[in-house]
């Protein structure tokens, strides 16, 4: 499903990102990548949609090599890759079947077709009740069910979260996994990017973890093992 | 189908930024507005210009005065053998009788001088042609012309008054105004790009959580550029109306005034506006939205390539 080979990303004028990156990950998979900040987390997620293009190596995605992708390509690239980013919140002016409606939206999809989705990508993350809020008037839990509704509105195939429970508690972070599982379970490849110990001691899954931009270590079913 | 749910929707979010940051478009639709004005001015000043230049042109003319008792024969051999000529608009004889009744009436309130015509007892006056030539730059060679052994026996005098000075000003203003006015629509043309450039920066700036979403969930550049172009696009429209008002009511206030000017004459201002407003909105509308639309464009560019 996804294949990176020989991957360096280097940060004008000299930050290493990236460093000589081999991976391969399944269709139905369910990944963590997890290492301190700084290891190279987030540079590897914006690799996989192309907000930045590798300095050396091959992206491949479904068996479409991304690693040159032309921009005008790009928006087809994220159609198929559900993405859940810390710093791409809701808009909040707008309610919540809004905020997921406008996913479908910006691809040119009908209105019919919007009315019909977004009630049952609403009704996976369970907030089919308060599509009528804002923003402020949901937790922050809720708030990130959200923003999976939003990215699953394409049926991606790819589903790829950077710390997703990063200011959530124990119980909101829990539920936001479970939720992962479930969508996990309906076929879909998750890439989880955290540094959530607990988290991912519990989720008994593969594990990458990344130290200084390299893989230091790659386990089927894995715990976090570097110190937090 | 989806293209026009696109388009639809591209224009109802261009209208929101639109509303949004009413104020920085309001500024920037006066800055438009503006320039739009300096063109049209400059157009209207143009348009006067030649105008007075045509009126001065327009008087030009060669009085031929024939000896009295010229036969008639002679009178209409001269005129035939001028009108025969390529470069002769018109000419027009005026026969003696006609010419003592206009001197007549000319000096109606003056009984010595309409005394001292009746002791001549006959006809003093010859007959008078009245030449117009189709271009300014033939009057000497109409002059020329009338040298012509035929009749030129028959020929008293000639009057020839060209204005050449006049005209010759007129036409350097003309000129002056022509390259000044391009200077300043230059001027105008580039601050217009830079404040569009610059209100669409803004407009990204507060948009830029929304844009970052957009891109995420995977829109088109262009779906994001339109909604930016568009804004653009708005923002010429509505000083082009604004501008057009202004030029329509200040023509029709004006050219009362301006008509006096030119000794009554039509100004041909309203004539003209009203003659060529179709292509002169589209030409303006043509220039500003591309300039407009390509500024929004390039504003929208470098934040997309980020
Ligand atoms: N846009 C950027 N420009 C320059 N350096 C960057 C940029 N983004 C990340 N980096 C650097 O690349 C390294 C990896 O960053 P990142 O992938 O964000 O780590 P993580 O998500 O694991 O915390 C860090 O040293 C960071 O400073
Ligand atoms: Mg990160």
């Amino acid at each position: 499903m996804i294949t990176l080979e020989k991957i360096s990303k280097i940060y004008p004028p000299n930050v290493q990102g990236l460093r000589d990156i081999n991976l391969k990950i399944d269709h139905g998979e369910f990944v963590s990548i997890v290492g301190q900040s700084g290891a190279g987390k987030t540079t590897l997620a914006k690799l996989l949609i192309a907000e930045e293009r590798p300095t050396r190596g091959r992206i491949d995605i479904g068996g479409w090599d991304i690693t040159r992708i032309p921009g005008r390509d790009v928006p087809f690239l994220r159609r198929q890759i559900g993405v859940v980013f810390q710093d791409f919140k809701l808009l909040p002016k707008k309610t919540v079947y809004e905020n997921v409606a406008f996913a479908l939206e910006v691809a040119s999809m009908s209105g019919r077709r919007i009315r019909d989705i977004v009630p049952q990508v609403l009704k996976i993350v369970g907030l089919e009740e308060k599509a009528r809020r804002f923003p402020h008037q949901l937790s922050g839990g809720e708030q990130q069910r959200v923003v999976i509704a939003r990215a699953l509105v394409h049926r991606p195939k790819v589903l790829l979260a950077d710390e997703p429970t990063g200011n959530l508690d124990t119980l909101n972070a829990r539920e936001i996994i479970d939720l992962l599982l479930k969508i996990n379970s309906f076929g879909t490849t998750i890439v989880l990017v955290t540094h959530n110990r607990e988290v991912v001691n519990a989720l008994r899954r593969r594990v990458i973890t990344l130290d200084g931009g390299m893989v230091v270590s790659d386990q089927a079913e894995g715990k976090y093992l570097l110190p937090v | 189908m989806s293209f026009f749910i696109n388009i639809w929707r591209i224009i109802v979010s261009a209208w929101k930024h639109f509303v949004r940051n009413l104020w920085l478009a309001l500024s920037t639709v006066f800055v438009l507005v503006l320039a739009m004005l300096s063109v049209n001015v400059l157009l209207g000043v143009n348009v006067l210009l030649n105008r007075a230049a045509q009126e001065l042109e327009s008087k030009i003319d060669v009085s031929v005065y024939f000896l009295a008792n010229t036969p008639p024969a002679v009178l209409e051999q001269a005129k035939f053998l001028m009108t025969s000529l390529s470069q002769v608009q018109s000419a027009e004889l005026i026969m003696p009788d006609t010419v003592l009744e206009n001197f007549k009436k000319q000096h109606a309130a003056e009984p010595e001088v309409l005394g001292s015509l009746a002791e001549l007892g006959e006809n003093p006056f010859g007959a008078t042609m009245i030449l117009k030539a189709k271009n300014t730059a033939d009057y000497p060679f109409l002059l020329q012309a009338l040298d012509n052994p035929q009749f030129n026996f028959a020929i008293e005098s000639k009057n020839y008054d060209d204005h050449a000075e006049t005209i010759k000003r007129v036409r350097e203003i003309s000129n002056s105004v022509q390259v000044f006015g391009l200077i300043l629509i230059s001027i105008f043309a580039l601050f217009s790009i830079l404040i569009v450039y610059n209100t669409v920066r803004v407009a990204i700036y507060t948009q830029r959580e929304e844009i970052g979403i957009m891109r995420l969930v995977g829109a088109s550049n262009s779906f994001v550029r339109m909604p930016f172009v568009l804004e653009g696009i708005f923002l010429a429209l509505f000083a082009i109306v604004i501008a057009g008002g202004i030029v329509y009511s200040a023509t029709v206030y004006l050219e009362p005034y301006l008509s006096t000017f030119l000794d009554g004459a039509d100004p041909g201002l309203l004539t003209y506006f009203s003659a060529n407003w179709p292509q002169l909105v589209g030409a303006e509308c043509g220039v500003l939205a591309g300039l407009v639309a390509l500024s929004s464009w390039a504003a929208v560019g470098k934040y997309l390539k980020k």
